[in-house]
């Protein structure tokens, strides 16, 4: 698997496999999916960081979480206004982290970020189950 | 409060291009600690956010450079939909307190693989450097 893998039917299943499993993290977590997707494609094969972050864009471009979404707008999950307000806000931001990322090297930045997500899991866990 | 949600939206923002994710991750916390919602409202909330291309903009930039791999992309968004789909259906019957922990775990194995990505980069480097085949 740390060999890099040629074109081919094969890599493109390995692709589309690990995919869906990023969309069921996306679909139970609510999250983008690129989470995990950035680091299975540098991973597994061997994108260079900053294609795999913009490969990771690119595939959230279509509705990706359209039918997790689905499930949780059934189930009343939704509150519309908020998210109204912050798409604007996600979209002026991510032009202007693309365009630091072209500046930085990110690595600092991403380990600060892993240690603060650390940080948050831990507390999440512990708040659900500690008591 | 409306000022609170515009500004964690650009915050946000920054991330999801600095580094290539979708933004939920950050997200759902901060909609479920400075908002206080529940942890079920803050994800539907969240796959709400991102169903318009909020990564167009960041987009943008990598596809200058030629840092995209369209292919791979299709396949990609073309797995998420599907895998979304039976992520929903496990995760609304879950209690919202075990949602949580869950999410929280999911959290610790993600810092784990962000935080591994700058070796796995070093790989690459080296094995295109001096072509040895690894693994």
């Amino acid at each position: 698997m740390g060999q890099p893998m040629g074109d081919g039917p094969i890599r493109d299943a390995g692709i589309f496999g690990a995919a869906c499993l990023c969309g069921i993290a996306s679909g139970l977590f609510g999250i983008g999916g690129g989470t995990l997707l950035v680091p299975f494609l540098a991973l597994f094969f061997a994108f260079g960081q900053h294609r795999a972050q913009g490969t990771s864009l690119i595939a959230l471009i279509p509705p990706t979480g359209a039918l997790a979404f689905y499930a949780y707008a059934k189930a009343g999950y939704i509150s519309w206004h908020t998210g109204l307000l912050l798409i604007p806000g996600v979209f002026v931001g991510g032009m202007l982290g693309g365009w630091l990322a072209k500046r930085l090297q990110p690595r600092r930045m991403r380990q600060v970020f892993a240690g603060l997500m650390l940080a948050l899991g831990v507390w999440e866990a512990a708040a659900a189950w500690g008591r | 409060m409306t000022l609170i949600v515009l500004l964690l939206g650009l915050a946000v923002g920054v991330l999801v291009g600095l580094l290539g994710i979708g933004g939920g991750v950050v997200l759902v916390p901060a909609l479920v600690y400075l908002l206080h919602m529940d942890q079920h409202l803050a994800q539907g909330t969240s796959l709400f956010i991102l169903l318009p291309p909020v990564g167009l903009g960041a987009l943008r930039e990598y596809w200058k450079r030629g840092q995209v791999d369209l292919r791979a992309g299709i396949l990609c968004a073309l797995g998420m939909l599907v895998g979304g789909y039976f992520g929903g259906l496990i995760a609304v019957p879950i209690a919202s307190r075990n949602l949580k922990g869950l999410f929280g775990c999911f959290l610790i194995l993600a810092a784990f693989l962000l935080w591994r990505k700058p070796q796995a980069e070093n790989r690459t480097i080296e094995s295109s450097s001096d072509g040895s085949a690894h693994g």
